[in-house]
């Protein structure tokens, strides 16, 4: 379930782009300054070495592991999709009910009008 | 710190140290895309992400020489731009984010995208301190295990593992809720 | 002459058109207050991608489902506020004038004011028509201890509203739009409250 929700949470943060000329924007005024002055190179904190690979099994593993994704995130798309269904249900039937208390003034005032016309 | 890496973005890298402007182009283009979603993720809205892609940006033109291999760069821009988003996020009143009335893109515009989890998550990310907002981003966006992340936010690892844990436990709350927002024990008339 | 006047008449107009033009969609404030305070709430929130998802999953053997599918043709969103007290009065009139207050801009036309002495229920509904179409509708209904408010946006059919009657218990309100605005149902006297 865990593992479900995580990658759900993966597929929906996917980066998404800046537009096309948000990034023009940003590659002229980042090309257009001068580069700086080399400085004295520094260490700075270190990164992981790559893992090792086996790559027959690790292809595998990577085809195997799409596929339950794309299982799963279809599963979950059916869960939103009927879940949507159920508000949209329920948005019309709360709609009919206050039009149904719009109604039942209006027929009452009709009911009322009709009975003092008759009566008097 | 380089390692035995042949990425070949290496060598563009070493171009734009050296001022060539179509390396340092390849680089920006290369790299926007994850810079602009975590800006725009922790800021929540569209005009604050760009403003703060462009600085990370000219930052990272001015710092090439330090920057060993296109690994660390992404290490690097990583870095900048979370926690210059988590400063102005604290400097500022608290931005909300952007409500999904507004056009702003949080997520990603594909078919297979699930609206209802995207509701979800952005309630979620709302809720977050920065910190835990940032953490939530690179571990689901950037595909960070928790000890990268925790050098990239210079933050303990026991206290990552903890912003994740809950933040999960708080959408596996908000997905489980399938119902509208309703309290329980009424009903209509 | 005159064509040179009316020209000039209408590029002075031309920018206060454009920029009153009608939204159907309600800015509706979140009620974070009132809904601390509600013993029930209903938020429902419908964007055209949700709808979209949602008419997926209808079924158009089942009638209920058909009727239903055929209103969500052209609807842009649905919006749902409704909360619930265990009190009279808990809410106040002034909780809603944020929305009532959207609902007297220019292009919103109300369809009917009902006030009922027998249920205590005030509901207005409005619409939003663009050349006799109804690209917008907003209900308020206001009880003791209930109040909903209601936005449906875009092209809607209020033909095929009425034929949801018998579905969702939706009556017919004998409204025709062609003919413009319905003058509103006479009111009864407020209930003292």
């Amino acid at each position: 379930m865990s593992e479900d929700l995580e990658s759900q949470m993966r597929a929906a943060l996917r980066s998404v782009a800046p537009s096309e000329e948000f990034s023009q924007k940003l590659v002229a005024s980042v090309t257009s300054q001068p580069p700086a002055a080399p400085k004295a190179r520094r260490r700075v904190a270190g990164l992981p070495l790559l893992a090792w690979w086996s790559s027959a099994g690790l292809a595998a593993c990577v085809v195997l592991a799409v596929g339950i994704q794309q299982h799963l995130q279809q599963q979950r798309l059916q869960q939103s999709g009927l879940e949507a269904r159920r508000e949209v249900m329920e948005a019309l039937r709360v709609t009919s009910q206050k039009l149904n208390l719009a109604y039942e003034a209006v027929k009452s005032q009709s009911t009322s009008l009709t009975d003092e016309q008759s009566g008097a | 710190m380089n390692d035995d890496s042949t990425d070949p973005l290496d060598e563009q890298l070493t171009k734009a140290r050296r001022g060539e402007r179509a390396a340092l182009t390849l680089l920006v283009r290369t790299h926007q895309r994850s810079v602009y979603s975590l800006a725009l993720r922790m800021l929540g809205t569209r005009d604050l992400a760009e403003d703060l892609t462009q600085e990370v940006f000219m930052q990272m033109n001015g710092n090439l020489s330090a920057i060993d291999s296109n690994r660390h760069l992404g290490f690097w821009l990583r870095q900048v731009t979370t926690n210059r988003a988590i400063d102005q996020l604290r400097r500022r009143a608290r931005v909300p984010m952007t409500s999904l009335d507004e056009e702003t893109q949080l997520f990603s515009a594909e078919e297979a995208s699930d609206p209802l989890l995207q509701r979800h998550l952005q309630a979620l990310l709302a809720d977050l301190s920065p910190p835990a907002r940032a953490v939530l981003l690179l571990r689901y966006q950037e595909d960070l295990d928790p000890p990268e992340i925790a050098r990239t936010l210079d933050m303990p690892l026991n206290t990552v593992k903890s912003h994740l844990k809950r933040s999960l436990e708080s959408m596996r709350e908000k997905t489980m809720r399938m119902q509208p927002t309703r309290c329980e024990g009424s009903s209509y008339e | 002459m005159r064509q040179c006047i009316s020209l000039w008449f209408l590029a002075l107009l031309a920018p206060a058109l454009a920029f009153a033009a009608p939204n159907p969609k309600l800015a509706l404030p979140s009620f974070s207050a009132l809904a601390q305070k509600a013993t029930e709430s209903v938020t429902i929130t419908l964007d055209p991608g949700l709808l979209g998802l949602a008419a997926k999953f209808l079924d158009s053997s089942d009638p209920q489902d058909a009727a239903t599918m055929e209103v969500l043709k052209g609807l842009q969103g649905i919006y749902v506020r409704s909360y619930t007290f265990d009190k009279d009065s808990a809410y106040q009139q002034s909780d809603i004038d944020a929305v009532r207050s959207q609902l007297a801009a220019p292009g919103w036309n109300r369809l009917v004011e009902t006030r009922s002495r027998k249920t205590h229920a005030d509901v207005d509904i409005y619409i939003m028509l663009d050349h006799n179409q109804a690209i917008g509708l907003a209900l308020i209904a206001s009880e003791p201890r209930q109040f909903t408010i209601v936005n449906i946006v875009g092209a809607i059919d209020l033909d095929k509203l009425h034929k949801l009657e018998g579905q969702f218990g939706v009556p017919k309100l004998d409204i025709d739009v062609s003919k413009g605005t319905a003058p509103p149902a006479k009111r009864e006297p407020a209930p003292a409250k």
